[in-house]
């Protein structure tokens, strides 16, 4: 299936429509398309990075500055630039943050090397040539990082502040970054220390108010559930309750489908219909004898049982979310319970505080003072669903940052810094090899240029100036000389000005950033069956361009 | 036909060494994708769009608007969170002004217009600071910085004013300003008062908490909007069920059930088979028995009125009527908890756990009727939880009492703030020309970029008065010039827009207040909201689905 060698007989391999491409053009067309992904992505980098609003079909919009988010909606379905979506995905996953950096770096490292493909260098030299430059970067971080002294509490504060801040700095809340950054470690702090399970922070998002408003409860909150007539009649603060946390339906109704009678007599009629009576009632006094002050169930609580709680001055809420019970019972000590019988004390969860509490527009639970595990609940406001969105997005990406600096404590300069320094140091090393590694881990070193670079570009200073300067200092001694978006000179030395990442971050970035492009530079041929695309007639792209671009589709086999 | 193939707005395009286009994203055909500049410039626009719908109801002369759903359903209304949530904008930048006030209206519940107003102005300052390329995030950075400089300004101007149950002067002042600009000003000094009224009754003064929920507003169509009035218990639109009954009931006790007048019926699948005549007899006498033995137990605790949640049928109101026990039925549950909260009584859910301690009192149970209409309503009033009010809205047509409801909400809202923090800026537009000036006196200290930015938000801050001036009639710029130039002359913040034309500028005298915190949030939001809009620098929209 050569084009444009028209007299060789065509062998038909494969089955008719299937889309194979090979060799070298491949290749660097799956360059081309990785290097469309990153550009896309560039402008987000850095403190002075712009978002992006991303409309789906269904017209809901996104704003987002996160690498790994603009991936995932941008729905890409190019075979090879879909390996970058995955490696977002995968720094988002293992570390939380720095997902757009990984993707920049994969694409530049597969740029600078185009032009060896083009002169026919083969891909595994330069893929040998990435894993050793790699190794030497790692190496590299590994000698220069930082590690800090967690046995000053106040030092150690401080560290985890300066990591999570500079972690918003290219966020919509980077403005508010000191306080959200005070936010985000106690809420880390508040967490028990051995294991940092990320998930006992729960994150509710409340319209309405300015991005200050945002808040932290030391404890569990989630949004009052519905409620029937009588439960503005229940008590809304307790103190030192007892919690019952169940998953029982409190409803009349609870046997209907279980069950038909068959009513002989009349006499019998009214003795079913306290039967069934019965049954609730002793469900509730069943509860109400555990003590319990705070009754929660995941099913429905029906108008009887509100009212007979109400009565009895207990506080219930039913169809509370499953997660939000769960952190409850987490919280709380306990356990959920699925009958009404048999519950004893040890069941049963307490907490320092519980009260009902105005939000914005809303009202909200929230059990404070939990004696059970460390848990803490961030409440986060703003003018406008998107805006919160994000600054979960951007609280999340920080929570991560922080954990990863507690777990290790170590750190390097940001802002390009370290990219510099490993660039130096890459580069000093590629002039003692001999060969065409020399070339390769060279344009390795160049390739970890892109992040100052970009940020540069982004704030829109002079790229090729400031890099300059910076090159100059880190040939020198000043290893943590990265980009400064605000002073006049455009360098500064990032360590003395706390932009700090934890170490982890960087590594992760770089050894999966050149992974990827060892994995896309592997690739030589595209084999794609053509059922695929079947059913769905793929996109439709403008007349002329797309059938082409397709290859196939019926009418490969003809063309001769 | 090559030109459709390098269609730059296209959402990622490539070509590879042959020159062949790359589908790099689903549907890349028809997405489309504005960048850079071009896309902050199409959002400026859409806000601005936005901001001029909404600016010429603001103020006491704005105007109203006219909006029709798409079942012809009519709203007038000048609540610029109405008129933005029923615009159903589709544009996204657009859809963002709307949720802006919104949120106002969430958490300040009054100056949703205002807010609108100022991000729009705004956006449209940074659009000219864009030509002069200076990057967008410095314009947000700089904008932040003027904001913070504000907002500190309207600490210092801000009076705190004083209040309490028997001094309401001054919130009713609150109350007036913010309905000043409603349809309702015709009955403006009444409306106040009910506003004012209601929420110190339902206010916790020490816990400066004030449940909403106990405010209830009900509107009926008649009469006129001076006949609206606030009624100290609870209003429901439902009658006794059976017209023979007492038009009144005082001293009432109240049975407050959710069960039914009924045999009781199994919840379970059940059947009855009647095989014999005895039987269905015996089936007969037992319904008519259940009935009476409800009935006695009603009467039993002494009850004189009973609310129920459900129907009953005409041989329960029959007999209901022949035990003088007045009843109303079908009342909703919202409706029978706010009656059980008034009136202290239980919510009883069947015939057997009915207690006397269980019932409810009510000083009076009074069935009223309007007009010549044969609607009627009821009235418990003289509840001995005394903290729950009805406001009753009466007007000539359905627009005007839910606009008036609308308007009653914004002055509740307005006085539950100044509970919540006294502190007031005066209006008419001086707080902001006040801010305006600090705003650019602290520019030109600053060395940065960010000089111009905080000039334009200056500019921008004094878009309201400037709308205020323009909606009263008056020359804006002339108007605006020579309340700043005095301002500053007699170093007197509280000079303002003469929207009233009442002969002087004086806020202070003219008695014009504005919680600080509806003021200071509009300023916070309008920033954020602005620094959202200028970080996007990429839109990336899929295509219609039926395109």
């Amino acid at each position: 299936m050569q084009r444009g060698l028209p007299m060789q007989p065509t062998v038909v391999l494969l089955r008719e429509g299937t889309d194979t491409s090979q060799g070298n053009p491949q290749l660097l067309s799956n360059i081309s398309a990785c290097l469309a992904v990153a550009q896309t992505l560039s402008t987000t980098l850095g403190p002075r990075g712009m978002d992006k609003l991303i409309v789906n079909e269904r017209g809901e919009a996104q704003i987002t500055n996160d690498g790994a988010t603009i991936l995932k909606l941008l729905d890409i379905v190019h075979p090879a630039a879909r390996t970058l979506v995955d490696i977002a995905r995968a720094q988002d996953a293992e570390i939380g943050d720095g997902t757009t950096s990984v993707v920049l770096l994969a694409a530049q490292l597969l740029k600078e090397v185009r032009g060896y493909i083009e002169e026919g260098v083969s891909p595994h030299i330069i893929m040998k040539g990435f894993r050793q430059a790699t190794k030497l970067a790692i190496d590299r971080i590994k000698e220069l990082q930082v590690t800090v002294d967690k046995s000053d509490p106040d030092n150690f504060r401080s560290l985890l502040l300066k990591c999570a801040s500079t972690s918003m700095s290219s966020k919509l809340i980077h403005s508010e970054k000191p306080f959200f950054s005070n936010m985000v470690v106690e809420a880390i702090e508040s967490l028990d220390p051995d294991d940092l399970d990320e998930s006992l922070i729960g994150v509710k998002k409340v319209p309405g108010g300015g991005l200050q408003d945002s808040l932290l409860v030391k404890g569990v909150a989630f949004k009052k559930t519905f409620t029937y007539a009588g439960a503005e009649q229940q008590p809304k603060y307790f103190k030192d309750p007892l919690i019952l946390c169940l998953n029982v339906e409190l409803e009349l109704k609870a046997e209907k489908d279980n069950a038909e009678v068959r009513v002989e007599a009349v006499s019998d009629y009214q003795a079913i219909v306290d039967a069934e009576w019965e049954i609730i009632y002793r469900k509730l006094q069943a509860i109400e004898k555990t003590g319990a002050k705070v009754v929660l169930s995941k099913l429905p609580i029906g108008d009887l049982a509100t009212q007979w709680f109400a009565d009895r001055f207990i506080f219930c809420a039913g169809r509370v979310p499953a997660g939000d019970l769960r952190r409850v019972v987490q919280a709380t000590g306990g356990s959920v319970q699925s009958t009404c019988s048999d519950i004893t004390r040890e069941h049963l969860g307490t907490c320092g505080v519980f009260e009902e509490r105005q939000i914005g527009g809303e009202r909200y639970n929230i059990f404070e003072g939990c004696p059970k595990a460390k848990t803490c609940t961030l409440i986060l406001r703003g003018g406008a669903e998107q805006f919160i969105e994000e600054v979960d997005r951007s609280l999340h990406d920080a929570l991560m940052v922080v954990k990863r600096a507690i777990k290790n404590g170590e750190v390097v300069a940001g802002g390009g810094a370290i990219e510099m320094e490993l660039s130096a140091h890459i580069r000093k090393h590629a002039l003692t090899i001999p060969g065409k590694q020399q070339l390769v881990i060279a344009a390795f070193a160049k390739a970890l240029e892109i992040i100052p670079r970009q940020i540069c570009d982004n704030a829109g200073l002079d790229s090729t100036d400031v890099l300059n300067k910076l090159r100059m200092k880190h040939a020198t001694d000043g290893k943590w000389f990265g980009v400064d978006v605000d002073g006049p000179t455009g360098i500064r030395d990032n360590m003395e000005a706390f932009v700090w990442e934890p170490s982890l971050v960087k590594i992760n970035a770089i050894s999966s950033a050149s992974e990827a492009a060892c994995l896309i530079l592997s690739v030589d041929e595209t084999i794609r069956n053509p059922q695929s695309e079947g059913p769905n007639p793929g996109p439709k792209a403008p007349a002329g361009t797309t059938q082409r671009a397709l290859r196939g589709r019926g009418r490969g086999m003809g063309r001769r | 036909m090559s030109a459709p193939s390098i269609d730059p707005n296209s959402a990622v395009y490539t070509t590879d060494e042959y020159g062949r286009p790359f589908i790099i994203l689903r549907e890349q055909g028809r997405k489309t994708r504005m960048n850079g500049i071009e896309a902050i410039k199409s959002h400026i626009l859409a806000a601005k769009t936005v901001a001029n719908i909404v600016k010429s109801s603001l103020g006491p002369r704005g105007l109203d608007k006219i909006l029709i759903s798409p079942d012809g359903e009519i709203t007038v209304t000048n609540d610029g969170a109405t008129i933005l949530g029923q615009m159903e904008v589709e544009h996204q930048i657009a859809k963002l002004l709307v949720q802006l006030s919104k949120s106002q209206d969430d958490e300040i519940g009054d100056g949703t217009t205002g807010v609108v107003v100022l991000a729009g102005a705004l956006l449209e300052q940074s659009e000219a600071l864009l030509d002069r390329g200076i990057h967008p995030i410095r314009i947000a950075d700089g904008f932040e910085r003027a904001c913070v400089e504000a907002v500190k300004h309207l600490d210092t101007i801000s009076d705190r004013i004083e209040y309490s149950k028997g001094n309401t002067d001054n919130l009713l002042k609150t109350a007036m300003t913010s309905l000043g600009s409603k349809i309702v000003s015709k009955e403006h000094q009444q409306f106040a008062q009910i506003a004012v009224d209601a929420v110190l009754t339902v206010a916790d003064l020490e816990r400066k908490d004030i449940p909403f929920d106990l405010i209830k507003v009900d509107g009926k169509v008649g009469g006129s909007l001076a006949d609206t009035k606030l009624i100290r218990g609870v209003l429901i639109d439902k009658d006794m069920s059976h017209p023979q009954m007492p038009r009144d009931v005082r001293d009432a006790k109240l049975a407050i059930l959710t069960c039914p007048f009924e045999p009781p019926r199994p919840k379970t699948k059940h059947h009855l088979d009647i095989t014999s005549v005895e039987e269905f007899k015996k089936l007969q006498s037992y319904e008519k028995e259940k009935f009476q033995d409800m009935i006695q137990k009603v009467k039993d605790t002494g009850a004189n009125l009973v609310i129920c949640q459900w129907g009953f049928d005409d041989e329960a109101n029959h007999l209901l009527m022949q035990n003088e026990l007045p009843a109303v039925r079908w009342v909703g549950g919202p409706e029978i908890e706010l009656i059980a909260m008034a009136t202290q009584g239980r919510i009883v859910p069947r015939f057997e756990d009915l207690t006397k301690e269980k019932l409810g009192s009510a000083g009076i149970v009074r069935e009223v009727s309007f007009g010549t209409t044969r609607d009627k309503m009821l009235v418990i009033e003289g509840c001995p939880n005394t903290r729950v009010v009805t406001i009753f809205v009466r007007g000539s047509n359905k627009m005007i009492v839910d606009e008036a409801k609308r308007a009653l909400h914004d002055a509740i809202c307005a006085v539950r703030n100044l509970i919540v923090d006294n502190r007031i800026v005066y209006g008419g537009g001086s707080s902001d020309i006040s801010c305006a000036v600090a705003v650019s006196r602290a520019a030109d200290e600053i060395p940065s970029i960010e000089q111009y930015a905080m000039r334009a938000f200056a500019s921008a801050l004094e878009s309201i008065p400037l709308a205020l001036a323009e909606n009263s009639g008056l020359s804006p710029i002339e108007t605006l010039t020579e309340v700043r130039a005095r301002q500053l002359e007699e170093s007197n913040p509280h000079l303002g827009i003469d929207c009233n034309g009442r002969g002087h500028n004086d806020m202070k005298q003219q008695f014009v207040y504005d919680p600080l915190i509806s003021k200071r949030q509009q300023y916070l939001l309008a920033t954020q909201l602005v620094r959202a809009v200028l970080k996007i620098d990429d839109v990336i929209k899929s295509g219609e689905a039926d395109e």
